[in-house]
């Protein structure tokens, strides 16, 4: 026993250093590990610090005024009047939770005299007169994480002489996060029927909307109150699909304005690419609702659009448009059954009217294109039909201010519609001109 | 059953290339607005990745063309690259066009690569388009300054882990090893730009200010009278007699824009107008990160000497 209390005692000794020696090590091995993770971080940080540029030795170019430090704001400064958007700047950039932008857009003619008599021009009412078209702001941006919205407030010239009307011209909100590659707009939009519609009158490539656009839906076009649903499916080509549903509002083509008989709208797009230089787009949209006579009303549009962009160009050298309208639409007529010249009864008659354009445009240079369109079209109630032809010139001094300018030469092949006051616009002839400027924010244009 | 078989291999013929491939739908999509951030993304994601452009390197980024195939690359992404600062705000029109709840902004998918990035040229006063098309946000274009690769490919390793977290150690082993090539190169840079140090340049467009500070080269001019707004003939004068003046040897011309006017002014003024890579692949040969700014470097020592 003695000897065994010996042995251990011994064995005590000398396994003792050798575990504290262990434990050191280990000890040590942890606190190397430490520092080298310290290391790698404070090594991460300088490399940060270091790739923060120096001071810029810049000089700045004597045009273009360099902006100088903002100086610490006293009381005194706080309490000065400040100006339009000194809240914004002293709040900081990018605080400002939604973006701004005006564009606006004044538009002339000069025409023959029994056009403006008859009220028949390109801006029937408003011949030979310079007036604010369009005059826009917009709000739009981020409501949060799921949608965005646009708001966009118009004022302009409606009638010769009158006051500026002001209205809300659009207003949607757009979920952006719904699934299997499904967006849904709803409020008051421009409807995505064709090409042109959805284009602003200060964006559109003329002076002017199409001559069908404005014989079938008027001259602001087809603006709606509804709901549209977007898909995009997950496939090697791009296609986009979309549905509305709206109240039928406009009174050109339909007008019931109730969703007890609702507009539903339609369209589908695809885009072609041959290589980079070479692009295309093509459509086809539906629209169909009711009259306030409660009549069906069904229009169908198609729509291309080429563009050649030479590599490393900041513009297209050649835009080709096109758009077509067909429209099926019945109509009350007052039928003489026996002949006596007084209406015995209403009946039903369907008329079939379609109308289309094309329009070219070549901007060799940057600031300069020019173009022409031509139209033609038939009208959705009354006989006949019209033809114009369009050559433009367009210039911008700048990305954001643009002038155009127009002939327009108008052939009808009736007078009907087009003879108010005892005038006359079988043939019209037109010198159009256009001024557009873009003042703060304003989204890229889609192709 | 021969008709059956030849209506399958018909369908299977017509859907087949439709369909991506299985490696390939196994990698992240990734969608750069453009090709800088392409081809870093590139780098810290490697073989995990597949990385599309939307610009490519010899366009203007200010001004791209919202083309539906753009939309098409994004329907498809994981995550979307953006350089920010308002250089890339046209993409936003073709994210919405896209419907893709994974890109869309405040989407985990969607990376400011500008994060962290010290600005250069932000206004401190009020800015309005009488001063040309300025960026109330500060100057853009810093991608291509390698000073810069840390933070952005910090950025973009940390968009990556958001979505594949699984990959963290793997995204920032690429990182560092493409940041010790980058070292590599940057001190073979430095010594070439070194003898030139306070030198003088003329640009045509105002977005070199973030490589010419980091090697100590300044800005003396522009050629646009301010950006965006093309010159009149008196600020060309007036550019000509300052560089004769200050005996400013280069004007430096962004791929796409007018080299026939640089050169004229260069030649009047006796300087060169040499063209330099806006962005990767936007002049032969600058096909990578590395190559772009290899091109841009050489290109500078040339011309100054």
């Amino acid at each position: 026993m003695r000897v065994s209390a010996l042995v251990f005692v011994l064995l005590c000794a000398a396994l003792a250093p050798a575990s504290a020696t262990a434990q050191d090590a280990a000890a040590l091995r942890r606190e190397i590990e430490q520092l080298q993770k310290q290391l790698q971080s404070v090594t991460e940080r300088l490399q940060r610090l270091e790739a923060q540029p120096p001071a810029p030795a810049q000089v700045p170019p004597a045009a273009a005024p360099a902006p100088a430090t903002a100086p610490g704001l006293s009381a005194i400064d706080l309490a000065r009047p400040r100006q339009p958007f000194g809240l914004y700047q002293q709040r900081g950039a990018g605080q400002l939770l939604f973006d701004i932008g005006i564009a606006g857009d004044f538009v002339g003619n000069l025409t023959q005299k029994n056009v403006e008599k008859a009220q028949g021009g390109t801006f029937a009412g408003q011949e030979n007169r310079f007036f604010p078209r369009e005059v826009e702001l917009s709000l739009f941006g981020q409501i949060d994480p799921y949608a965005s919205a646009v708001v966009r407030i118009e004022a302009g010239e409606e009638a010769r002489g009158a006051e500026t009307g002001v209205h809300l011209a659009e207003a949607y909100i757009t979920l952006l996060t719904l699934p299997f590659g499904t967006q849904a707009r709803f409020g008051q939009v421009r409807n995505r029927f064709g090409y042109s519609n959805e284009v602003h009158e200060h964006d559109l490539p003329w002076v002017d909307r199409p001559n069908v656009m404005r014989n079938f839906f008027g001259g602001e076009g087809l603006q709606e109150k509804g709901i549209e649903m977007t898909l995009v499916p997950d496939l090697p080509f791009y296609i986009e699909a979309l549905a509305g549903v709206f109240n039928g509002d406009n009174e050109t083509a339909f007008g019931r304005t109730s969703l007890q008989a609702p507009l539903v709208t339609g369209r589908l797009r695809t885009f072609l690419e041959l290589g980079n230089e070479h692009a295309v787009q093509l459509g086809v949209s539906v629209a169909s609702g009711q009259t306030p006579e409660r009549l069906p009303s069904t229009i169908l549009g198609w729509e291309g659009r080429y563009k050649y962009r030479p590599e490393g160009w900041l513009h297209p050298l050649v835009t080709l448009t096109t758009e077509g309208l067909y429209s099926w639409r019945q109509f009350n007529v007052d039928v003489d059954a026996d002949g006596d010249g007084v209406a015995d009864f209403l009946d039903k008659k369907q008329k079939n009217r379609w109308g289309w354009y094309l329009g070219g445009e070549i901007q060799p240079w940057r600031r300069w294109a020019g173009g022409l369109r031509f139209d033609w079209s038939q009208y959705p109630e009354n006989p006949g039909a019209e033809r114009s032809f369009e050559p433009y010139i367009s210039f911008w001094p700048s990305e954001f201010l643009r002038f155009r300018a127009a002939y327009k030469r108008t052939d009808r092949t009736h007078r009907d519609g087009f003879d108010l006051n005892g005038g006359s616009a079988r043939t019209v002839d037109e010198f159009l001109f256009q001024a557009s400027f873009i003042l703060g924010a304003h989204p890229a244009h889609p192709f | 059953m021969r008709r059956a078989i030849l209506i399958l291999g018909a369908a299977l013929a017509v859907i087949g290339p439709m369909l991506p491939a299985a490696s390939a739908a196994d990698k992240i999509h990734v969608v750069a607005t453009i090709p800088d951030l392409k081809a870093l993304t590139e780098e810290v994601g490697g073989n995990l990745v597949e990385v599309e452009s939307l610009a490519r390197g010899t366009q203007n980024a200010h001004e791209i063309e919202i083309r539906p195939s753009l939309m098409l690359k994004l329907r498809r992404a994981d995550i979307l690259v953006e350089n920010g600062l308002e250089l890339d705000s046209w993409a936003e029109v073709a994210v919405q066009g896209a419907n893709n709840p994974k890109i869309v902004r405040g989407a985990p998918g969607r990376v400011d690569v500008s994060r962290g990035i010290q600005v250069l040229d932000v206004p401190a006063t009020r800015v309005d388009r009488s001063m040309g098309d300025v960026h109330p946000l500060g100057n853009p274009h810093y991608s291509l300054d390698p000073g810069m690769a840390p933070i952005i490919t910090q950025n973009i390793v940390d968009g990556l882990v958001r979505f594949a977290p699984e990959h963290r150690a793997t995204f920032e082993k690429n990182r560092q090893a493409f940041l010790a090539r980058l070292d590599e190169a940057m001190a073979r840079w430095t010594r070439a730009l070194e003898p030139f140090k306070g030198a003088k340049v003329v640009v045509y467009h105002p977005q070199w200010i973030y490589i010419l500070s980091r090697f100590g080269l300044s800005q003396a001019a522009t050629l646009e009278d301010r950006p965006g707004i093309p010159a009149s003939p008196a600020h060309l004068t007036k550019v000509i007699r300052q560089m004769k003046e200050e005996r400013i040897k280069m004007i430096i011309v962004e791929p796409w824009n007018d080299l026939k006017l640089a050169t004229r002014v260069a030649e009047e003024a006796g300087a060169k107008a040499v063209v330099l890579a806006s962005m990767v692949g936007g002049v032969k040969g600058a096909d990578s990160y590395i190559a772009a700014i290899d091109h841009n470097v050489n290109t500078l020592a040339q011309a100054l000497r």
